[in-house]
């Protein structure tokens, strides 16, 4: 009997996904609303501050709605189910944003970047072991688990001897936490991440310099199917119009302290 | 979506590790949790008035929340207090508290329930207060409280998954990180219920077996 | 800790509430039926009434959450965050409540059984005046730590989206950066609430409490 049922779950898990979705956009479009998932453990982009949701996907993507003339509506989620969230069709698209790289290219479309991504390792303030990323050998470090982040510092770890022990992390709220209890010396974080955290808490934290990672940009994520193609349009087309008009710029300015270049499109990632 | 299983299967060291993990915590929370509630239930029986309200406090602290912010309070918490744990030692630590608690309670019910005759049989005899405890007490009531007990049991094999949101490498950390990272999340997930159901069912069968075989030492109703 | 985090976390603690409190009356509901299943004389049906039950209670919550938010949609079920928290609640108490309501059942006397047979009441109405009744009060204890026990579960519900009171605790804990009275003070409101239920508990089965059975 309960072999049986295995058998018959397993079944209707292999059948799949059948039933073909309407194109995302005008869905949404007569929803009014769009659906975006992500982590609110990602200052500056999305966090919790005393409360309240905010973050530059708050403040980038109230702008896309004006421009869409879609109310957002967000999903929060820890960053290991919200890719799988994405598949499953719980939101429409996902904020996040995330590190565009090769792999992911395969699997799902990316918006134009939004930001740089570049890995650094952020540090205890005033932990005079860590002075440049070659230091953390033989010591504990860690980083988010399912981020890219996480999977450079594991290739990172690999090349130093000896080999420091890395530690995967649900939120990366978690991984502050311990590095300011001091069980791990480092954790892995883009630039954007580590720069605001040090900015905001100076007297906790502090960014090893140079960043241990190659260039690489962040992007939002979004489903590679034909149903998305339009939304794909859309979003990019709301985002240019943002960086042509300098309302990105500002966007840069008041959540990294500094404004850079981003290209238009990623096609070929160095990862 | 199709059911991949081959590429889970490939994963399976990390995840036979992942499953050792979750054993050796549950045993290891489990063997404290009966020693630290036999503790909890004796002093709590024997001891002066102020002991057992401050024990009887911390049960009820305890049972009255749940365990992840036990959890948090012990691991993110305690370095402020000058308490920095590991994760291993700060789950086990908790985890351990959390049963030894709960067992506290059905031991003390389970002491309460040996009958009076046989204790008053037992000093009739001569045995000593610390002669009834060993030879009459604890094994009449450990037979009493086996069912009781063995739900606690259970209750620690699906708690052992609360403590990979403090990031120890047990069952549910691994298979759903793997689930993440091979883009097999619902695959992972089916796994990860199957294997928990198994450990819990046989534990349970486990529980049930010994029950049978020592209902023949049940003295009391 | 601020007047304004400490009414953040009493507003969480309403929606812990509220949905421990929609999962145990949909739950016991749940459990009744499948408790009633699991006894039926339907072997095939019984069967799964079990089954049902020994999955639900040898799964842990976090997991089955996950199950609910992540399988339901491959099946063509696509719900939100607090639908799938809301069901999961529901079907891991309903194992528990069936569990409990069946070993009611069982307990009910043998002789008040017959004696409805002997003056002539219908299976219904045997049950309806006779059993039910019966059992219910005798199940009061185990339902009401179930109803602590999901009141506990709640606090996972956050890894499907579901913002409440433990998942408010950690937000503020990670932008004050101060963990030790946040958590300190969600374990209070939690043992607040589990101390009403407990006591509120209590006056039920003083006041339904079987005199003779």
């Amino acid at each position: 009997m309960r072999a049986r049922l295995i058998l018959a779950l397993a079944a209707t898990l292999s059948l799949g996904m059948a039933a073909a979705k309407a194109d995302v956009l005008s869905d949404a479009k007569k929803a009014g609303e769009l659906k975006i998932g992500t982590e609110t453990e990602f200052a500056p982009f999305d966090y919790i501050d005393a409360g309240d949701h905010t973050g530059l996907n708050v403040d980038l993507f109230s702008e896309v709605g004006k421009e869409l003339g879609l109310k957002i509506t967000w999903v929060a989620l820890p960053w290991d189910g919200v890719l799988p969230g994405l598949e499953a069709s719980k939101f429409d698209m996902v904020a996040g944003p995330a590190i565009i790289t090769k792999a992911r290219l395969e699997r799902y479309v990316f918006s134009t970047p939004i930001a740089e991504a570049t890995v650094a390792l952020l540090k205890k303030k005033g932990d005079n072991s860590v002075q440049k990323p070659e230091d953390i050998a033989g010591k504990t470090v860690g980083g988010g688990r399912a981020s890219s982040q996480l999977a450079q510092l594991k290739t990172f770890a690999a090349t130093l001897s000896p080999a420091p022990t890395v530690r995967e992390y649900g939120g990366s709220n978690e991984a502050m936490a311990d590095l300011a209890a001091g069980r791990v010396v480092g954790i892995s974080q883009s630039l954007p991440n580590a720069a605001f955290a040090a900015k905001r808490r100076p007297d906790t934290f502090e960014v090893v310099m140079p960043p241990f990672g190659t260039k690489v940009y962040f992007g939002y994520i979004l489903r590679k199917d034909a149903n998305s193609a339009s939304l794909v349009e859309a979003i990019n087309g709301a985002i240019m119009k943002m960086k042509g008009d300098g309302r990105m710029a500002a966007l840069q300015k008041k959540w990294f302290g500094l404004e850079f270049e981003t290209p238009a499109a990623i096609t070929d990632p160095a990862l | 979506m199709r059911f991949d299983v081959a590429l889970v299967l490939s994963y399976l060291p990390a995840i036979g590790w992942a499953a050792i993990t979750t054993v050796g915590l549950w045993i290891v929370a489990l063997v404290a949790s009966i020693v630290i509630g036999l503790a909890i239930a004796v002093i709590r029986l024997h001891g002066g008035a102020i002991v057992n309200t401050v024990l009887r406090l911390l049960v009820e602290a305890i049972r009255g929340t749940p365990f992840l912010i036990q959890l948090f309070l012990l691991y993110f918490g305690g370095p402020f207090i000058g308490l920095t744990l590991e994760r291993l030692p700060a789950g086990l630590l908790a985890l351990s508290l959390f049963g030894g608690c709960y067992m506290s309670e059905v031991f003390r019910t389970g002491i309460r329930a040996v009958p009076r005759g046989h204790i008053e049989a037992a000093e009739c005899v001569g045995l000593s207060q610390m002669q009834i405890l060993r030879r009459i007490l604890l094994p009449e009531m450990l037979v009493l409280v086996l069912p009781a007990g063995t739900n606690i049991a259970v209750g620690l094999i699906k708690e052992t998954a609360v403590l990979s949101v403090i990031g120890v490498p047990e069952l549910t950390a691994v298979i759903s990180g793997i689930g993440s990272e091979t883009y097999a999340f619902v695959e992972a997930l089916t796994l990860l219920s199957l294997c928990y159901w198994a450990l819990v069912e046989i534990c349970a069968r486990l529980g049930r077996t010994a029950e049978q075989r020592l209902s023949l030492y049940r003295f009391a109703a | 800790m601020s007047w304004k985090l400490f009414t953040l976390l009493v507003q969480a603690a309403g929606a812990t509430a509220l949905f421990s409190a929609f999962a145990v009356v949909a739950g016991i509901a749940l459990g009744l039926f499948v408790c009633g299943v699991a006894l039926s004389r339907f072997r095939a049906a019984a069967g799964v009434a079990r089954l049902y039950v020994s999955f639900f209670r040898g799964v842990p919550l976090l997991v089955q959450l996950l199950l609910v938010y992540h399988l339901l949609p491959v099946l063509g079920l696509n719900v939100s965050s607090a639908t799938a928290a809301l069901v999961a609640l529901t079907l891991c108490t309903a194992a528990y409540q069936a569990e409990n309501l069946r070993g009611a059942f069982l307990s009910v006397p043998n002789g008040l059984v017959e004696a409805a047979d002997v003056v002539g009441m219908t299976p219904w109405q045997r049950f309806r005046r006779i059993e039910a009744p019966i059992a219910l009060r005798l199940a009061i204890p185990a339902l009401l730590n179930e109803a602590v026990a999901i009141l506990h579960a709640s606090a996972l519900i956050s890894v499907v989206g579901v913002i409440e009171l433990t998942k408010t605790a950690r937000d503020l804990a990670a932008s004050t950066l101060e963990p030790l009275p946040l958590y300190a003070m969600a374990g209070a409101l939690y043992l607040v609430m589990n101390m009403v239920l407990v006591y509120g508990g209590r006056l039920a089965e003083r006041r339904f409490s079987v005199r003779t059975a």
